[in-house]
């Protein structure tokens, strides 16, 4: 085992809010080794940000920590006090990467002096030798021409790079402990890969140890050499990556591992983790996971139970693991061994169905001051009754704007859209309007922006049926509120509460019944599970899925990870710069990916799975492999059903590939 | 990390160790927090002692000011015939002293500051009204942008002062004739104000949902941007206040506001003025009165505003 560099123990951190005490770090403990990456597995509210803030003492003001200790090279801070303290600690032992790049840095000052800065504030070093070091650290940080970008200013940077030059600026100070809050949760998948290949990169150059603070258990895999999962501001299982992701001992844990969209199966539902993860207002006793843990036993409401011994390195803080359990555990055992394995539903043939929407050559222009561009560029596709169409694309590729054309809460500069045979990307006659919007509905990305604040969720969920006049009574009304919240699993009589008493899965059920209660046919969910925790995501996966079947809807999902649609999607297609590069059936899209662009997104995904992750070489698109100048690309077929964009050398060669 | 002593654990009755039963409703429980956005702005709007004290004082002024009109027998206008009772310096009768026709100047103080607390209220009124309205349509329909602009423009860069002087000049001095002068001018600053507020907000998800159920309009404005700028209502109402109480002395003060004979505050500084060099209490005492005035509506507006934003909710 290697050298111990850091531990914290039993650490108690406190927040005052509004005149209450709440405990947001309920006595976690981790220890850190040298040269190791160390993830920090959590969804939002879990307390794993507080937790690390701690460590640098960068709590919110009214927050403190009450007891434990952080001990480094044999000092204690959890003693410290003044900022002039911290100061020996924050940014030379111990620097942190925050998740948005955009706020991370200063606007109005030039990257390279912003790095040169906290070399010449951390060592006083002279400003032409700083200035030589922070270009040194540019180049380090795989940033091109670095002499020509010290000069610029962060908004000249894309965000990947932007999150290359923070971490620059973090590794400045030579840390030995590099702490990296949810580092990628801001990029694309392609991006996110890079970065992740350059945080492990720099770790071995430098011999830091690395703390990776994330929800994603594909970005876990791919970097981790130890994992601590936390839950409710307790760490409740920690060990080695693979046993971790092969033999998770915590009911948590395990749900967590289930639930990941990647592993559902075509046709079934997806496992998932039943509630809400608790808040901080929640009075937690016993295990804090038995509430939503359909296995809990009677001891795990009574008593907390302390950590067990898995192996040498692998604990988890669970009574499965206890003497006594060894019984119920192997009544678990043969429970889960009973669900035999379950066949793929075939794919559905859409080749007699009819398109209830048709793209034609949509071209949506912005102007950007005096330019302008197109966000979107002769986009094409059909979308038939009841299946379940998917747009994945990198932010910026367009995808929202083409669902946002749909709806009609866009303008279109060209090409047509046609919903069941109608034209509607024109000046529509009331009466048309209103038929078109009770049929089209479309469902958020974000369920914290997208709820009205200050009204109840009786009104939020009627809000359609005012419009629409689609009750004949007041109790009539209230049935079809009661009906929609029924129908996404939320209690009746929630609807006199405000939204923000609703945790984030819940505001997004609720965005989902507004849009159910007019009785739609069509859906556009743009990234409905994307600002969602992890837990949650299946449920709302789930949900969806389960309402296409029952009421028949038809779907437009919008994403930007192709592991997400894989097992909801009837046909996917895959944007890039406004252009749809490949369409196709979802089974054939993975089996035989054409465009490299597609072949690029299909990689970069996370997989959690320490063993193939780890060995995954990262595959970079760059748009310049094409030859267009000469020969012209357009959009064919090569396969009935398998569109791609491409000119006539490649399409050769993609028919050559597919036999 | 240790485990949890051996005793302990075998003290656990066996029984324990078996399924529990699941209740799914109980795990939508995430514990609510009792956050209420009211509760937590006065919460924090009363955290500080300074507004503690200017309230408390405002409020006494307040009653003061309408208790004391109806209780007194001193009547502001009567005028003394004796020269005796004039231009006396403060007393225990004359609080504040008596002017040059020997009228009691605590008593016109107080009825001066009914009057312009009234006509102030009034303008605030007003003002923020017709710019919460206009603002709000100027802000939902771009195509309004060339003209409200032509509006604003015409109406901001000609000085302020030049309106109401012609205003009051046209129209008979009266009180109505000021809350026209002053709303006419300050209800396009609203408006713009408000508009660049809705512009934040009618971008926002929850409005482009509404969009898409198809709410009309007048819906969205009212249900769902509105009530969340009540409080930034309130606070500019209250800021309004001192503006146009300031407003009302100055036309006054140079001769072109309410009737000499009436008591306002700006007609009392007006006329302590010309006694100032000999009599100078006659012109600090309401001045006194108008600073407090004003300088307790600029703290109470200015924590409110502090106060409304959630950010501060802590």
């Amino acid at each position: 085992m290697k050298e111990k560099i850091f531990e914290a123990k039993d650490v108690v951190v406190k927040f005052n809010l509004r005149g209450r005490t709440l405990t947001a770090i309920r006595g976690a403990s981790i220890d850190l080794y040298q040269g190791e990456t160390l993830a920090i597995v959590g969804e939002s509210g879990s307390g794993k940000s507080v937790f690390t803030k701690s460590f640098i003492g960068m709590l919110d003001k009214n927050g403190w920590v009450e007891s434990g200790s952080m001990c480094m090279d044999g000092v204690d801070f959890s003693r410290y006090k003044t900022e002039k303290e911290w100061l020996q600690v924050r940014g030379k032992k111990i620097a942190m990467v925050f998740q948005d790049p955009m706020t991370s840095l200063n606007p109005v000052k030039t990257v390279g002096e912003q790095i040169r800065e906290v070399i010449s504030y951390q060592f006083g070093t002279e400003k032409a030798e700083a200035k030589k070091q922070a270009i040194e650290l540019l180049r380090q940080v795989g940033i091109n021409d670095p002499e020509q970008r010290y000069k610029q200013y962060p908004h000249e940077f894309s965000g990947g790079m932007r999150q290359r030059v923070v971490i620059a600026t973090a590794i400045a100070c030579r840390p030995q402990i590099l702490i990296c809050d949810e580092p990628t949760t801001a990029l694309d998948v392609t991006v996110q890969a890079q970065i992740l290949q350059l945080i492990k990169k720099l770790q071995k150059e430098l011999d830091m140890s690395v703390i990776y603070i994330t929800h994603d258990l594909g970005v876990v895999a791919n970097v981790a050499d130890r994992v601590a999962v936390m839950y409710a501001g307790q760490i409740v299982e920690y060990g080695l990556a693979h046993e971790i992701f092969k033999d998770a001992r915590h009911p948590y844990t395990k749900a967590l591992l289930l639930s990941q969209p990647q592993l559902g199966v075509r046709g079934h539902d997806l496992h998932s983790i039943k509630g809400s993860p608790p808040n901080l207002y929640k009075e937690i006793k016993g295990d804090a996971f038995a509430p939503r843990n359909p296995d809990a036993m009677k001891i795990d409401y009574e008593y907390e139970p302390p950590f067990f011994k898995a192996s040498e390195t692998h604990y988890a803080k669970t009574w499965l693991l206890c003497d006594k359990a060894e019984e119920y555990c192997s009544e678990l055992a043969q429970a889960s061994a009973k669900r035999a394995e379950i066949a793929e539903a075939p794919p559905k043939d859409f080749s007699n169905a009819k398109p209830l929407v048709s793209v034609r050559n949509l071209t949506v222009n912005f102007k950007l001051g005096r330019k302008e561009f197109s966000a979107v560029r002769d986009v094409s596709f059909d979308i038939y009754e009841g299946e379940t169409f998917s747009l994945v694309g990198e932010s910026g590729s367009g995808k929202t704007t083409t669902g946002k054309a749909i709806m009609k809460i866009c303008h279109t500069s060209g090409g047509e859209i046609y919903y069941d045979g109608v034209k509607i990307n024109r000046k529509m006659k009331g009466h048309e309007l209103t038929d078109f919007r009770k049929n089209v509905q479309m469902i958020f990305q974000d369920p914290m922006s997208s709820l009205n604040e200050r009204a109840k969720v009786d009104y939020i969920i009627s809000e359609g049926l005012y419009n629409f006049h689609a009750y004949k009574n007041e109790k009539e009304r209230k049935e079809k509120v009661a009906a929609a919240m029924h129908s996404v699993g939320l209690l009746e009589e929630y609807t006199t509460r405000f939204p923000h008493e609703f945790s984030g899965g819940q505001r997004q059920r609720i965005g989902i019944a507004r849009a159910l209660a007019v009785e739609p046919r069509f859906i556009i969910a743009d990234e409905p599970i994307s600002a969602l925790d992890v837990s949650i995501r299946a449920q709302v996966i789930n949900l969806l899925n389960r309402l296409k079947n029952e009421k028949g809807f038809t779907y437009m999902f919008i994403a930007h990870d192709l592991s997400v649609v894989r097992f909801i999607s009837d046909r996917i297609a895959v944007m890039y710069k406004g252009r749809v590069v490949e369409l196709a059936e979802t089974g054939e899209l993975f089996r035989n990916p054409l465009h490299p662009y597609t072949n690029a997104l299909l990689q970069a995904a996370p997989v959690p799975d320490p063993d193939i992750e780890r060995d995954k070489e990262v595959l970079v698109y760059d748009p310049s492999v094409h030859h267009y100048e000469s020969e012209k690309p357009y959009w064919s077929e090569v396969r009935p059903g398998h569109f791609v964009w491409a000119n006539d050398p490649e399409l050769a060669e993609y028919r050559t590939r597919l036999k | 990390m240790e485990t949890m002593k051996t005793p302990e654990i075998c003290d656990l009755p066996q029984g324990l160790f078996t399924r529990a039963e699941f209740h799914e409703e109980l795990s939508e429980e995430t514990g609510f927090s009792n956050y209420s956005y009211w509760r937590s702005t006065f919460r924090t709007f009363f955290k500080s002692n300074v507004v503690k004290v200017v309230v408390i004082l405002m409020l006494l002024l307040v009653a003061y000011t309408i208790i004391y009109p109806m209780v007194t027998d001193r009547d502001p206008y009567t005028v003394a015939l004796s020269a005796r009772e004039w231009n006396l310096p403060p007393s225990q009768e004359h609080p504040f002293g008596t002017d040059g026709v020997g009228r009691d100047i605590w008593a016109r103080v107080w009825f001066g500051t009914r009057t312009s607390l009234l006509l102030s209220l009034a303008v605030a009124v007003f003002q923020v009204g017709i710019g919460v309205i206009v603002g709000a349509i100027w802000g939902f329909y771009r195509k309004l942008d060339t003209l409200m602009f032509a509006i604003y423009n015409t109406l901001t860069n000609v000085p302020s002062t030049i309106y109401l002087v012609l205003i009051a000049y046209i129209m008979k001095p009266s009180i109505l004739t000021i809350i026209i002068a002053l709303v006419s001018t300050g209800w396009i600053s609203e408006a713009r104000w408000f508009r660049s507020r809705i512009l934040a907000l009618r971008e926002a998800d929850y409005n482009v949902a509404s969009v898409c159920l198809k709410t009309p309009p007048k819906r969205i404005i009212s249900r769902n941007v509105v009530p969340y700028l009540v409080s930034l209502i309130i606070m500019d109402a209250a800021l309004t206040i001192p503006s146009s109480i300031g407003s009302e002395v100055f036309l006054s003060f140079i001769g072109v506001g309410l009737p000499q004979d009436l008591c306002t505050l700006g007609n009392l500084v007006n006329q302590g003025r010309s006694a100032f060099l000999v009599y100078p209490y006659q012109m600090i005492c309401p001045t006194l009165i108008l600073c407090f005035i004003t300088i307790s509506f600029y703290i109470i507006g200015n924590k409110f505003a502090d106060a409304s934003d959630p950010r501060n909710h802590v």
